[in-house]
């Protein structure tokens, strides 16, 4: 964890997101899916900023238009804590890796998509897979499918129907979970919940070897203050009281939240 | 490089808390003092304040803890730029979140011991025999230089004389009193007379807001609803914590501790003008740890009162 100036090398538009590359070899070593940085765009609170993509020198963010960090431009400096959290883990006798995400929260998970990221360290002819589950209000709002990894199973739904299934991810959840033997979760936190309630009706599996995080993973992300667990400011509702979502998480087994 | 400078804060007190600088992390700030090893430089700072502490272990405030406040327009620290969504503040109410004196010292004293600085840790004095059980504990740690002791912000001046005097009757380290921002004139000449060697001035005013469940997809965060009371932090309490100290400086015969909405090195020259010994710096390292250092290799060795 160190403190340090990251700099602009990059800013690109891949509608409806900006992307944002960094450089910062110091702080990207140690950035995972689900790791974070926090950056000072500004505000009396640092902004946490995930990685989307995660290179030896550096690393990308994608974030709405009104997002404070669109407004970087290349050459600019920005002053970034990290790496930070405990990320997804991803377990090394996993074979079929389930993703759900909302279109806001994607980013997050995108470095698991990634076949150059090893997401899966396996022996030669080993078979494995990932699918992922991807909802939005509109198609207008879905993050562009072209740029997902063409061996990505992808799965949309849409609210409206413009894009996919039309209705809930909660539709689809279900089948997709009892396919897969990992699953990590990005999205609003209201809908775990719900998304708990169909992991504990179709008995998946206890968790896999690798992890203490249990089989299903889901993302938490409160506001935080300091991002070091100094302040206790970012507690998170688990079944034997709180943990910590900047360092204990943000990254939860699913069954434990509360 | 070391500070020649050297303030004691407790002059009349057997082992004195002497300070090579006057700078130092706010209690509730810091942690426990190990989670800024990687991003404060210890070494520059005069003392580091870690805590708060209670008797037994606290599980906290039910989430959420952190609510940030609507920015502010204007108004910028030495080194934020202007403010995309202006400055604004945060509350914080953590329900003093700890795991117990007893587990506290276990898990961090050996830790304390290797500080390069004096350490003092924040006892929250929520009432006399739990501040007694807190400053007893202590007192046989010998890499605890002082005691810093928090006030209930209902605190009477018969509660803050009761808590003070049981905590110096069990404590062999100097002690310092943070008094409550809107009660800190009132309580000031009391907690002197009961036996605080220095005082703090003062601790984060609380407020009251209501938020409503949102999500926040720039920062992927939700928020449900309720109202929620805490201690809030930002630039705006500075005026607020600096009129107190002026007022407290007047009244008190003792070393006095600026804190309160300190985020350069004016905001801290402002409290030793106005009469404070040392200053401590609290939300303003959330944003920027590497301040505490530059802030204190940035004072002037000496400031004159005005």
């Amino acid at each position: 964890m160190v403190q340090t100036d990251a700099l602009v090398t990059g800013v690109e538009q891949i509608a409806p997101f900006v992307r944002v590359t960094l450089a910062a070899p110091t702080v990207a070593a140690g950035l995972a899916s689900g790791r974070f940085v926090l950056a000072d765009l500004g505000g009396y609170l640092r902004t946490p900023l995930f990685p989307a993509r995660i290179e030896a020198e550096g690393f990308d963010v994608l974030v709405p238009p009104g997002h404070p960090a669109a407004m970087l431009r290349p050459g600019y400096e920005v002053n970034i804590i990290g790496p930070l959290g405990r990320g997804f883990e991803v377990p090394t006798t996993a074979r079929r890796l389930l993703l759900v995400a909302d279109t806001a929260h994607l980013l997050v998970l995108l470095p698991l998509t990634r076949p150059r990221n090893q997401v899966f360290r396996k022996k030669p002819g080993f078979s494995s897979s990932v699918a992922l589950l991807l909802s939005a209000p509109t198609a207008a709002e879905l993050y562009p499918i072209r740029h997902l990894p063409p061996a990505l199973e992808v799965h949309v739904v849409t609210a409206d129907g413009s894009a996919g299934h039309q209705g809930s991810p909660l539709d689809l959840f279900p089948d997709l979970v009892r396919w897969a033997d990992c699953v990590c979760i990005a999205s609003d936190p209201t809908t775990y919940p719900a998304l708990a309630e169909t992991v504990r009706e179709v008995r998946m599996l206890p968790p896999l070897a690798g992890g203490d995080r249990g089989g299903v993973q889901a993302l938490v992300m409160p506001p935080l203050a300091c991002g070091v667990g100094a302040c206790q400011g970012c507690a998170v509702q688990v079944a034997r009281g709180t943990k910590l979502a900047c360092t204990d998480g943000p990254v939860f087994d699913l069954l434990e939240l509360r | 490089m070391r500070r020649e400078t050297v303030v004691d804060l407790a002059p009349n007190h057997k082992t004195g808390l002497t300070l090579a600088n006057p700078v130092m992390p706010a209690a509730g700030c810091f942690g426990f003092g190990t989670e800024y090893a990687r991003l404060v430089e210890v070494e520059a700072l005069g003392a580091v304040v870690v805590g708060p502490v209670t008797a037994g272990p606290r599980r906290g405030a039910e989430p959420p803890r952190t609510l940030p406040l609507p920015p502010a327009s204007g108004g910028t620290g030495e080194r934020l730029p202007p403010a995309s969504g202006g400055l604004g503040g945060v509350l914080l109410h953590t329900g003093l979140a700890n795991p117990g004196v007893a587990a506290v010292v276990r898990r961090y004293g050996r830790a304390w011991g290797r500080f390069p600085v004096p350490v003092i840790v924040h006892v929250a004095g929520t009432s006399p025999n739990e501040t007694a059980s807190c400053c007893w504990r202590l007192a046989s740690v010998e890499a605890v230089a002082g005691i810093e002791l928090g006030l209930p912000d209902t605190a009477d001046p018969d509660d803050v004389a009761a808590i003070i005097q049981a905590a110096r009757a069990v404590a062999s380290q100097p002690l310092i009193v943070r008094l409550p921002l809107a009660r800190a004139e009132w309580l000031c000449e009391v907690a002197v007379e009961a036996g605080a060697d220095a005082l703090t001035v003062a601790a984060p005013p609380r407020g009251t807001v209501w938020h409503e469940t949102r999500f926040f997809p720039e920062s992927l965060v939700s928020v449900p609803t309720h109202f929620v009371t805490g201690r809030l932090y930002g630039p705006f309490v500075h005026p607020l914590a600096l009129r107190a100290l002026c007022r407290v400086a007047k009244l008190a015969p003792v070393p006095l501790i600026g804190c309160g909405g300190i985020y350069s090195v004016e905001d801290g020259l402002a409290f030793l003008r106005a009469g404070a010994t040392a200053i401590q710096v609290g939300g303003a390292l959330w944003h920027d740890p590497a301040c505490l250092a530059r802030i204190a290799r940035s004072l002037p060795p000496a400031v004159e009162p005005w």
